[in-house]
């Protein structure tokens, strides 16, 4: 904030206190003149500003007025609770401006840290959204998945997938500058230097014990896990626990770190403006591409590897649909995620004060619209393809709206949002149909779909339909003004995001794949026939998901007995 | 085999030597993260070979043998498509022709990821064999499903 302002600020604030309020008492009077302390030399002069400061902390509420209550709430938080420097010359400008800067960042870190709360949040939704669509025999290990995920990721990020990811992130005005994250590897290449990985913040020790850092970790963690818990969704009922385990441990280190730190921690992607003027960079608000096309790629990268469930494909290639157990799990696990999506997206504000960060409602507004046309679209979709309202495809008709919407929200008007969430939601209809019945790709709760088709979707619609009214501290990734789309003028915003999407498709696709190619041919992805066709709960986890339940025997089961 | 004790003693193992090597990428400056490197490394090594010495006691997977070469060539058609995106950054300065190599990008990858890879996969899939063959084949049709309305499929589980 310019110096012009804060004072102007502090003046406001002071003849507020001063002026505008009747106090019952008036205080003696706290503070003795510093000239007075030193008689010896000539008294220094008082500005002014801080001599309306101590006026006014003169006349604020003693702690006998504060004893006989508040009720109305007119004398609590007043000069009195702002803590001088020296408390015998009483409140300055300084204390002032520090105050205001210091409630500013606090304000940013409680924003960021609730809104991150809501997110993390959001493994509760998945957890009953993927085991709702899984058979009960695999109900225990698709929630232990969804359970484990958390620890694995969280672990690795702590080790070094935070460090790739924001080791090089320095420069969050909204909290506090986060002075620490400054060393990211970059290389030269086209004349320009492009940020390739993040250098700082492994353990959280050394420098980066900072209060931002704690803050920005938080937040950035939870995002990374909800990546994650999107593979488990698509390898459910056939995946090795151990497998998955390893995998996701790897995923958490080193595959969602490197592209994030690319579009979000500084890197060459964000870098697009800056170096080759393709818009403000690569723009992504709250990560339909970092967050959900990361998974539904990595998912669709190891769907391929493990193979479709036993008995989902006929010899002709026809699909046989394979239901799940508890349509109400869905449906309450989709609310839940609804619900997660308001600190998903408002959050990534990260800060609900200054930089035009009073934004987060219309975010939220955007957020839900989409949502809302995305459970339209599928709903109709679905009403007049095949005659019913289909519940699965509701939910992942919300789903899809919201992971949509989730890049743009930041950029785009109600209306754009409404049209972006009501195409998600017939997309997410065709892409299940397309992959498993033009790709042979076994999905069991439509994740591929929902988070990579639609992410990549909501990454090109920002290109699209950002309308340039944004305004978050004057720039976006270094670039002066807001971003803006194809339709509102800007062609080169929309290139930036197509090399954006190309990056996701050729390299982070391509680098989940080898990985879990490798962890194929070491552990192995997939359980055994026996295992798969009796359940995995038992044989992977030990216990029933629901013990009292009575299996009803699958025809195919007595075959392979 | 499903779970054991072995698997969760390597995957501990693998926790530990992730841990160690992260340590030592950490410090990597100094002797003491140079050491913790090696040794990181050697742990995830041990626990890689204790992996792949029980992997054989998983049992019969459906998954049958499918062309390697052909997986490793649709994952390097999958790549290109960025190298051809980078590229077109690289030869051309307007945003047309920028936009038109990103999108020559996107549609070669997305002809590995879409069209290489599954025809891959699917060259040998168990599900079309026919049973009797094969000791792991058979699983193909899981007739007799009766919890929906006649001529009515979910959406999650067959949108045709």
């Amino acid at each position: 904030m310019p110096r012009n302002h804060l004072v102007v600020l502090c003046l406001l604030t002071a003849s507020a206190v001063a002026s505008g309020m009747a106090w019952a008492q008036a205080a003696p009077a706290p503070a003795v003149p510093p000239a007075a302390a030193a008689p010896a030399q000539p008294a220094a002069p008082v500005p002014p500003a801080t001599a309306e400061l101590r006026e006014a902390a003169a006349k604020a509420p003693t702690p006998a007025d504060l004893a006989k209550g508040d009720p109305g709430g007119i004398l609590t938080g007043t000069l009195t609770d702002l803590a001088p420097a020296d408390a015998k010359a009483g409140p300055t400008l300084a204390d002032a401006g520090n105050q205001i800067g210091q409630n500013k960042v606090a304000i940013n870190f409680v924003w960021t840290l609730v809104c991150g709360f809501l997110v993390m949040f959001m493994q509760a939704g998945f957890a009953m959204v993927e085991s709702g669509l899984c058979r009960v025999k695999n109900a225990n290990h698709t929630y232990m998945m969804n359970f484990f995920v958390y620890g694995c990721g969280l672990l690795a990020y702590w080790l070094i997938g935070f460090a790739i990811q924001m080791g090089g992130a320095a420069g969050n005005a909204n909290l506090g500058g986060l002075y620490p994250l400054n060393a990211e590897f970059s290389i030269s290449a086209l004349g320009k230097t492009w940020g390739l990985f993040g250098q700082t913040g492994h353990f959280l020790a050394g420098t980066s014990y900072d209060v931002g850092v704690m803050v920005i970790f938080l937040f950035q963690m939870v995002f990374m896990d909800t990546a994650l818990t999107i593979v488990t969704g698509a390898c459910a009922e056939r995946w090795k626990f151990v497998t998955f385990s390893v995998t996701s441990v790897i995923m958490g280190a080193l595959t969602y770190p490197l592209f994030a730190n690319w579009a979000w921690g500084g890197g060459w992607l964000s870098q697009l403006g800056t170096n080759l003027g393709l818009g403000k960079g690569y723009a992504d608000f709250a990560g339909s591409g970092v967050v959900h096309s990361v998974g539904g790629l990595t998912a669709l990268a190891v769907c391929l590897i493990v193979g479709p469930r036993i008995g989902k494909f006929n010899r002709d290639g026809s699909g046989n649909p394979i239901l799940g157990h508890d349509m109400s799990a869905v449906l309450i696990g989709c609310f839940i995620l609804a619900f997660g999506w308001f600190g998903f997206n408002p959050g990534s504000t990260l800060g609900a004060s200054a930089n035009g960060n009073l934004r987060i409602g219309t975010i939220a507004v955007t957020t839900m619209l989409a949502g809302c046309t995305g459970t339209f679209g599928a709903i109709c979709y679905m009403w007049i393809t095949k005659g019913k309202p289909d519940a699965s495809m509701s939910g992942n008709g919300l789903l899809a709206g919201l992971v949509a919407i989730t890049a743009p929200s930041g950029f785009v008007s109600a209306p754009s949002a409404a049209i972006i969430g009501l195409v998600a939601g017939v997309l997410v209809c065709v892409s299940v149909s397309f992959i498993e019945n033009v790709l042979k790709v076994d999905d069991p709760v439509g994740a591929i779909s929902v988070h990579g088709a639609n992410g990549l979707w909501g990454v090109l619609s920002v290109g699209l339909f950002a309308d340039g009214t944004s305004n978050y501290g004057g720039s976006w990734n270094g670039v002066t003004g807001s971003v803006t789309g194809l339709f509102y003028g800007d062609a080169s915003q929309l290139a930036a995001q197509l090399v954006g999407i190309s990056t996701l498709l050729g390299v982070v696709f391509t680098l989940s794949f080898a990985i879990n190619m490798v962890l194929e041919y070491v552990i192995g992805h997939r359980v055994s026939a026996e295992t798969e066709l009796n359940g995995l709960d038992i044989p992977e986890m030990g216990q029933l998901g629901y013990p009292e339940f009575v299996f009803r025997p699958e025809p195919v089961l007595a075959k392979a007995a | 085999m499903a779970a054991s004790k072995s698997q969760g003693s390597n995957f501990t193992l693998f926790l530990i030597g992730a841990t160690v090597l992260c340590g030592g990428i950490a410090y990597a400056a100094g002797a003491t993260g140079k050491l913790l490197l090696l040794l990181g490394a050697g742990m995830l090594l041990v626990s890689a070979v204790g992996f792949a010495r029980i992997k054989h006691l998983e049992g019969e997977t459906p998954v049958l043998p499918s062309p390697e070469v052909m997986k490793w060539v649709g994952a390097g058609v999958t790549l290109l498509g960025w190298v051809v995106t980078i590229g077109g950054l690289r030869m051309v300065s307007g945003n047309g022709g920028r936009i038109f190599f990103a999108l020559l990008g996107i549609g070669v990858s997305s002809f590995g990821i879409l069209y290489v890879l599954p025809a891959t996969f699917n060259k040998t899939a168990f599900w079309k064999k026919p049973a009797g063959s094969s000791a792991r084949i058979g699983y193909g049709s899981l007739p007799g499903k009766s919890a929906t309305e006649p001529h009515f499929t979910p959406g999650m589980g067959s949108v045709r």
